[in-house]
């Protein structure tokens, strides 16, 4: 039984009087702690794709094509059942780390569980919490850093601190865009050892984008995208 | 939780919402000044009022009154009243030594029992005072060097009573109490007292000479009455020279530099309201007397009536001022008392039928009803003050609403990344309704700090103004009071900081709804 399946999806975007289309009925399928990659070239629809999984944006209604994580129509998510989707079910690693700038190491893997937990939530779990944040970011080799800020860290760091992040959830689904693209070949690839090292740990399933046939490779099974449409698994 | 995280790095770690935070804190700090000022001016103007008129007075203005002093035994005998007070009130003009005449208000005044009405008694300027003013740290204030000078002490006794005696016969005349800036004579030091001006005249030998100006010590003004009969219409005018028993300071302008204070029995006797014979009324155009004129020869001879047209007529006032029992600091506690005059006049008026004005005709009114004009006058200006400066508080709303438009498109990444973490739009909102309140808030009390400060030291900062840079914003010509009102109304106060706090999240609300409304994939891909 697949923990996501992908069916016919398609996704329009509209630049001014002009409807791109960008995805053109994408169907995919995935086991419960498996891993997917979707490869394809710049502008193939692969982190469209990926948005449209992780509940940041909707499928195009027509023609009708549905997401099934769990068993459930993402789909038919409300507003508030797609931001509770995103932060229990879902972890994001983005290409661009995407960490806060204000918040310390520390704070910005804490996010998500501040959100989910609520203002008192959080306080009566606060060391719960806060022992799972720096258990990550011990195991991502960051335990000297949890008062810096994200500049003051390399790139490397900053994607380390994003897979902390992501995983501090413990979401079943952990979707990563691009993980390594922003890296050198050396750190890019420690990166994703580390990446698939604790997604295992955690036993997430997980969709990688990449253009990276190597970083593919890895994955369980590969999608290749083009222009929209799966041209290959 | 996550929103009060970002809250306070986002405060402290950009410049913009600092400089919003100082706008904000400018308006607050105006408003409350502004509203110190004003409502400590209108405070101040009520106080005074009281101080100089009772609670509640009864007047007939002009033509007065009789039996006035059974009306004060039956005010009296009233567990609600204190004390009572007759008094005069009339205009007339005052001639001062240098030769200036101005239109004055006159009011005839028994000094002890006024004394227990007002507070009189304190509002005498020259009188020996143990301890200077706060501000008059070397001790110049002639009362002050002068305590222990018997003729100073007398100064008191003599201003109590409105009388001096005169120096050539030894015996005691009737005299005047003058608002302490009527003459001109009096120079006000910035330490709050006064000094008597040096004034020099040329002699026609044309050698120069001082003139002494302390009015108490020798001086005499004279004052002009117009006395009126009792069907109110004006007699021949009069002018008595008085001697100056000593000044008063209430602290409004307009009444230090209006009114003089005349010896009650004195000013009755000027406008011929002291106890007499009269004419009969309706037998002579005069109160003591009728002009006949020659139908011949048209000249005009003053005709003295007979015994047999003469009436005994008792002495009249135009007012009684009342002060009641115990406290009477709200206008509930003056208008009950008002409402129990009233029926002692009542039945003081059916004691006397067609001797003394009826009940339904004579005025009864309180301290507020007195001032009313002008209390009126000073809320409404107030009103239109706070209202041209809660504008101000729409200005903090859109300078917000600019800086936070502006920031939120800086964040805009940042609201992508909280999208993708699971944060709802409402979350969104609060994050940036959050930051708004908070920039109000540290605003806001910066605000009152600084208005406090402001206010506190705002007559020095205001004599500071007026020695250095030659502004004198508060003139006591225009605003009754020689110091500006320095106290800080706390929930005016308390008021204007939540204003200014809803204000910033008012401006913070329209950025803040649009940074929710951010599709969560335009806001990762924002550059």
């Amino acid at each position: 039984m697949p923990i996501l399946t992908v069916a016919n999806i398609h996704k329009t975007y509209r630049l001014g009087r002009i409807d791109v289309p960008v995805l053109h009925g994408v169907n995919l399928s995935l086991e419960a702690g498996k891993i997917v990659a979707i490869l394809g070239a710049s502008g193939s629809g692969k982190s469209t794709l990926l948005h449209l999984i992780g509940g940041l944006d909707r499928p195009d209604a027509s023609p009708k094509g549905t997401i099934t994580f769990d068993g459930r129509d993402v789909g038919r998510f409300s507003a508030g059942e797609l931001d509770s989707y995103r932060n229990v079910d879902v972890g994001f690693v983005f290409q661009f780390y995407h960490l806060l700038p204000e918040l310390t190491v520390l704070d910005n893997v804490l996010l998500g569980l501040m959100i989910r937990h609520g203002r008192l939530g959080y306080l009566a779990k606060a060391r719960e919490c806060r022992e799972r944040a720096t258990g990550l970011l011990e195991r991502v080799g960051l335990s000297h850093r949890l008062k810096h800020r994200p500049a003051e860290l390399s790139g490397g760091e900053r994607q380390r601190v994003a897979i902390a992040r992501a995983l501090v959830t413990k979401p079943r689904l952990l979707l990563a865009d691009e993980p390594t693209g922003n890296l050198d070949q050396a750190t890019g690839g420690g990166v994703l050892d580390l990446l698939l090292d604790l997604r295992a740990a955690d036993g997430a399933a997980m969709v990688i984008v990449t253009h990276d046939p190597n970083t593919a490779a890895r994955a369980d099974e590969v999608v290749r995208l083009a222009d929209g449409r799966v041209v290959g698994r | 939780m996550y929103q009060s995280l970002l809250t306070r790095r986002y405060l402290f770690s950009k410049v913009m919402p600092l400089l919003a935070s100082v706008a904000v804190m400018l308006c607050s700090a105006l408003v409350i000044v502004t509203w110190s000022v004003m409502g400590g001016f209108l405070a101040m103007l009520i106080g005074t009022g009281r101080t100089m008129i009772g609670d509640v007075s009864i007047s007939w203005p002009n033509i007065g009154f009789p039996h006035y002093q059974d009306l004060r035994d039956r005010l009296e005998a009233d567990p609600m009243v204190s004390a009572t007070a007759p008094v005069i009130q009339a205009y007339g003009m005052v001639a001062l030594p240098n030769g200036i005449t101005r239109v004055i208000t006159i009011r005839g005044v028994d000094g002890p029992s006024f004394a227990r009405v007002t507070s009189f008694k304190d509002t005498l300027w020259w009188q020996a005072i143990d301890t200077p003013l706060a501000k008059d740290s070397d001790g110049r204030d002639p009362r002050y060097q002068l305590r222990d000078s018997a003729g100073f002490k007398r100064l008191r006794d003599s201003g109590l009573n409105l009388s001096r005696v005169n120096p050539d016969t030894g015996e005691e005349e009737g005299g005047v109490v003058m608002g302490i800036e009527m003459s001109g004579f009096n120079l006000r030091e910035a330490e709050g007292f006064y000094t008597p001006k040096v004034v020099e005249r040329r002699m026609p030998d044309g050698s120069i000479t001082t003139v002494d100006t302390f009015l108490p010590a020798s001086g005499r003004v004279g004052i002009t009455v117009l006395p009126l009969d009792r069907a109110g219409n004006p007699l021949e005018s009069l002018t008595k020279k008085l001697p100056v028993a000593n000044e008063f300071r209430s602290g409004v302008y307009e009444i230090d530099r209006n009114i003089a204070l005349v010896r009650l029995d004195v000013l009755q006797e000027m406008l011929r309201m002291n106890a007499g014979l009269r004419v009969r009324e309706g037998e002579a155009s005069a109160g003591t007397g009728a002009v006949v004129v020659d139908p011949q020869t048209g000249k005009e001879t003053f005709v003295r009536p007979s015994e047999g047209e003469l009436i005994k007529d008792p002495a009249r006032v135009t007012d009684i001022l009342i002060r009641g029992q115990g406290d009477r600091g709200t206008g509930e506690q003056a208008e009950a008392l008002r409402r129990r005059v009233r029926e002692i006049y009542d039945e003081f008026a059916r004691a006397h039928p067609g001797e003394v004005p009826d009940s339904f005709d004579i005025e009864i009114s309180t301290w507020e009803d007195n001032n009313r004009f002008m209390i009126e006058a000073v809320k409404k200006e107030t009103a239109l003050v706070l209202v041209l400066f809660a504008f101000m508080s729409i200005v903090a709303v859109f300078l917000v609403l600019a800086i936070f438009w502006s920031m939120i498109s800086e964040k805009t990444k940042d609201i992508g990344i909280l999208r993708a973490l699971g944060a709802s739009r409402g979350g969104i909102v609060w994050l940036w309704v959050r930051y708004g309140l908070a920039i109000g808030l540290v605003g806001g009390v910066a605000g009152l700090v600084l208005a406090y400060t402001i206010v506190w030291n705002i007559n020095p900062i205001h004599e500071w103004m007026g020695e250095q840079l030659n502004i004198v914003i508060w003139d006591p010509r225009i605003y009754y009071f020689t110091r500006i009102p320095s106290q800080v109304d706390p929930w005016h106060a308390f008021y204007a900081v939540v204003g200014f706090v809803l204000s910033s999240a008012v401006g913070a609300l329209l950025p803040a709804i649009r940074a929710a409304m951010l599709h969560p994939v335009k806001a990762l891909r924002f550059e």
